[in-house]
């Protein structure tokens, strides 16, 4: 079991549906932690791994949607809830603020591994685009203020002498422009470096033609 | 200055002395004084009675001359004591009508305070004549018109006192047996009292204007108060002694009061009765003088009524409160509702006038009741918020357990089936549903234990009592979902022994769940019968009629957790059947479809 296989947290105050959990969970080959509380959990340290948070409804203290609602703010793994009593409202709410499923105690093991697994696999994409995003994030931070005054315009299809007219400079140093931002951002064709300008929400420029 | 006053104790004004009376030499015996054995001066004493008179005068001045009285008869070792004043009518000393008034009395004679004497006809006249103090004895020799007031005085020796030059009074001592004698030394210290007395007579020159501007104030605030205090006030009668503008306001405010004012007579005739007793009892004020007061109350409460009025009479014993009693009043209409009275009592010539302030509260009563009810339902509500709590609670307890028992068990079959089997980790598991499979039991068996200290408590009932409290509580509800409400309750029910909140809760159900019922009827009116009866001597039944679309099933809607409700727990009937149990009674149910469902219950009748 590497650093980078999954992991899942369980964060729920009743210790014997802990340990359940917590050998289930393990018999699938999982890594498991597990928890008491909303603090307990938000206090520890996570690994850089897929993650899937199973999370109980009524906790002492914050309760799982607020806790869910904290949670949204940052970078965290798809939830899993389970609930003692199960009211429709809260898995409404629940479900709306993003969680891969609702389960009310006592559930099937297969229901909570196939929403465990799904979780995981959410959170392993989504870690794919985050760590993709920062890649461009970090080319995109090479860039000097003037290609970044560029880009727009190049992603935008305008030829190089209009850009320079519009920026106020030749159609050379606008060629020399867009040459370095290929290759810093490592885009191998103008598709790709539009569909990084698209991810990185950069603008297209307007133009005054 | 105060007026002469006219009571028992007034003596004529005969101003003329009688024939045959003694001269005023033969009573007087001034000289012998000097002649007389005297006591040596007393300064201690004398200093200690002048500072404490001093320091009266300054703190409290309205007692002053009482205390000069009683420092007098102390330092004098007398037997009575007193103050003589002029009127101060503005007349010259001798003018026809002018008199001595006397304060102040101490010792033998102090009843007599009050009294007093013709100016030129009299010992204190004949001492301020002289300007000079005098001894008497037995002046009722020469003042026959003193002779009736007893004890009689063996020696009075008397002091003048000046006010800017003018005499104005005198003070006295008197002995009413030869005991002892006065001397120069009495003398002597009637003089320096006499020079205190003219200091007194000045401040309190001010102070008796001072008081009787006081008293006027006092009286009119007292007025006033009681006037503007009518749910509690006392109008008196004797307010026909007063000015005419206060007995005009006193006029004006009984009139406009909104409580009726009725004044009766010592036989309960009332005399008196104002506007307001029109708003409040239907009659109009004329047509309820010369009426007996018991025509403003019901049959009851009237012979309470003349009972009361004349044992107080004969008695002075006040058998109830006159402040702020709450009675039942009756309306020209024939209709009882709640009053509020105060009353008091006045003499007026000899009469005995009782006036009343009589306030309809049936308004605050209905809020009273009004807050009653709604703590009631405030109390229901908490009541099954509890319940749902509560059984949210055991829900919860035993899920938990229950929960890890099929997780651990589907962990512990994991275990074994993996290649290799983990049989350390399903041994594990297995030791776990153990634990909590026991704990969950533990959960049960402490809820059992829980429900059986909630012992029944049987108590003698009357059902159609019940049913209308439950029907007061469900009133809202009703109004709400706009049901009409239909009751036949039988006069002729026996108690029942029963729980009066487990016997509501049945009700309260078998209501509810009628009222429910009919949520969803839209195309006929939604009608809730009740009705009680009692079909044999043993038995009370009473049943719940709804107008809704009937039952499918009406065998299986007592089970619990049975229920065709969106949001129903299908705990209602099961409870019902359980208290049914519990009082040894029958629960069923009867429907037909589009007739509707009636629910029926029998009790025993107590034994």
């Amino acid at each position: 079991m590497n650093s980078d296989s999954p992991v899942v947290f369980v964060v729920d105050d009743d210790h014997r549906v802990r340990d359940a959990l917590s050998s289930l969970i393990s018999s699938v080959g999982l890594r498991v932690a597990v928890f008491g509380s909303a603090s307990e959990f938000l206090e520890c340290e996570k690994p850089d791994a897929p993650a899937c948070l199973v999370l109980d409804l009524q906790l002492p203290g914050a309760s799982g949607l607020e806790l869910q609602q904290q949670l949204l703010a940052g970078d965290t793994p798809p939830i899993v809830f389970i609930s003692g009593h199960g009211d429709i409202p809260s898995s409404v709410r629940a479900i709306k603020a993003g969680a891969i499923e609702f389960l009310p105690k006592p559930f099937d093991d297969q229901e909570l591994l196939r929403a465990i697994h799904a979780a995981i696999d959410q959170d392993r994409i989504a870690r794919q685009k985050r760590s993709e995003l920062a890649e461009l994030k970090r080319r995109y931070n090479l860039l000097t203020p003037r290609e970044r005054e560029v880009l727009p315009f190049v992603v935008a299809g305008f030829a190089n002498k209009q850009t320079g007219a519009d920026l106020g400079t030749s159609e050379i140093t606008i060629g020399v422009h867009r040459g370095q931002i290929m290759r810093k951002m490592a885009a191998k064709s103008l598709a790709e470096l539009v569909r990084m300008a698209d991810k990185l929400g950069i603008t297209r420029a307007a133009g005054t033609a | 200055m105060a007026q002469p006053v006219q009571s028992k104790n007034a003596l004529p004004l005969a101003s003329s002395i009688p024939e045959g009376a003694a001269s005023l030499e033969s009573i007087l015996c001034t000289e012998e004084l000097q002649q007389r054995p005297s006591r040596p001066p007393d300064h201690a004493k004398e200093n200690i009675a002048l500072v404490a008179l001093a320091s009266a005068l300054a703190e409290s001045r309205q007692t002053i001359l009482e205390m000069l009285a009683e420092t007098i008869l102390r330092v004098t070792d007398a037997d009575s004591s007193g103050l003589s004043l002029l009127t101060s009518d503005g007349a010259t000393p001798d003018a026809e009508g002018q008199r001595f008034y006397w304060p102040a009395i101490k010792g033998m004679w102090k009843e007599h305070v009050g009294g007093g004497t013709p100016r030129n006809f009299g010992p204190c006249g004949d001492v301020l004549d002289r300007n000079c103090t005098l001894l008497f004895r037995h002046f009722e020799r020469r003042y026959p018109y003193l002779l009736p007031v007893s004890p009689a005085a063996e020696e009075c020796l008397l002091v003048p006192f000046h006010v800017q030059g003018k005499a104005v009074g005198t003070i006295w001592a008197m002995l009413h047996s030869d005991r002892r004698r006065f001397d120069s030394e009495d003398q002597r210290l009637m003089i320096v009292l006499g020079q205190f007395a003219s200091l007194a007579y000045q401040t309190l020159g001010t102070i008796d204007d001072l008081k009787s501007e006081i008293n006027a104030r006092e009286k009119a605030e007292a007025r006033l108060r009681e006037l503007a205090r009518v749910e509690v006030g006392v109008i008196l009668d004797g307010l026909e002694a007063q000015v005419r503008t206060g007995e005009e306001f006193h006029r004006v405010v009984v009139e406009t009061a909104s409580d009726a004012v009725v004044s009766i007579d010592h036989r309960g005739d009332i005399l008196r009765a104002n506007h307001a007793t029109t708003t409040t009892f239907g009659y109009e004020p004329s047509e309820l003088i010369g009426q007996p007061l018991t025509i403003l109350m019901p049959e009851y409460l009237r012979d309470l009524h003349k009972a009361g009025l004349k044992r107080y009479q004969e008695t002075s014993h006040r058998h109830m409160n006159w402040q702020s009693t709450e009675l039942i009043g009756l309306r020209k209409n024939g209709e009882e509702f709640p009053i509020e009275i105060s009353f008091g009592e006045i003499t007026n010539n000899g009469h005995r006038v009782f006036t009343g302030f009589i306030r309809d509260i049936s308004g605050r009563k209905q809020a009273e009741e009004a807050l009653r009810s709604s703590q009631a339902q405030l109390s229901r509500a908490i009541q099954t918020a509890t319940v749902g709590e509560f059984a949210a609670a055991i829900a919860h307890e035993v899920n938990q357990p229950l929960a890890a028992v099929v997780t651990n068990g589907q962990a512990c079959l994991r275990w074994l089936a993996a290649q290799p089997a983990g049989l350390a980790k399903a041994q594990e598991a297995a030791e776990r549903i153990v634990r909590d499979g026991k704990e969950a039991g533990e959960v049960v068996r402490r809820i059992r234990a829980l429900f059986k200290q909630a012992a029944v408590e049987k108590i003698e009932l009357d059902l159609n009592e019940v049913i209308g409290e439950v029907l007061h509580l469900l009133n809202e509800e009703t109004t709400r979902r706009r049901v009409t409400v239909e009751t036949d309750l039988g006069q002729d029910l026996a108690p029942v022994a029963g729980d009066r909140v487990q016997l509501q809760q049945l009700v309260f159900n078998l209501l509810l769940n009628a009222i429910e019922a009919m949520d969803s009827a839209v195309d006929r009116p939604k009608k809730l019968f009740i009705c009680s009866k009692r079909p044999s001597p043993e038995t009370v039944l009473v049943e719940v009629q709804d107008s809704g679309s009937g039952l499918k099933d009406p065998e299986r809607i007592f089970d619990a957790f049975f229920t065709t409700k969106d949001n129903g727990m299908g705990m209602g009937l099961a409870i019902c059947r359980s208290i049914i149990d519990a009082h040894h009674g029958r629960l069923w149910a009867a429907s037909g479809e589009g007739v509707g469902t009636t629910f029926s219950f029998t009790l025993p009748v107590r034994a």
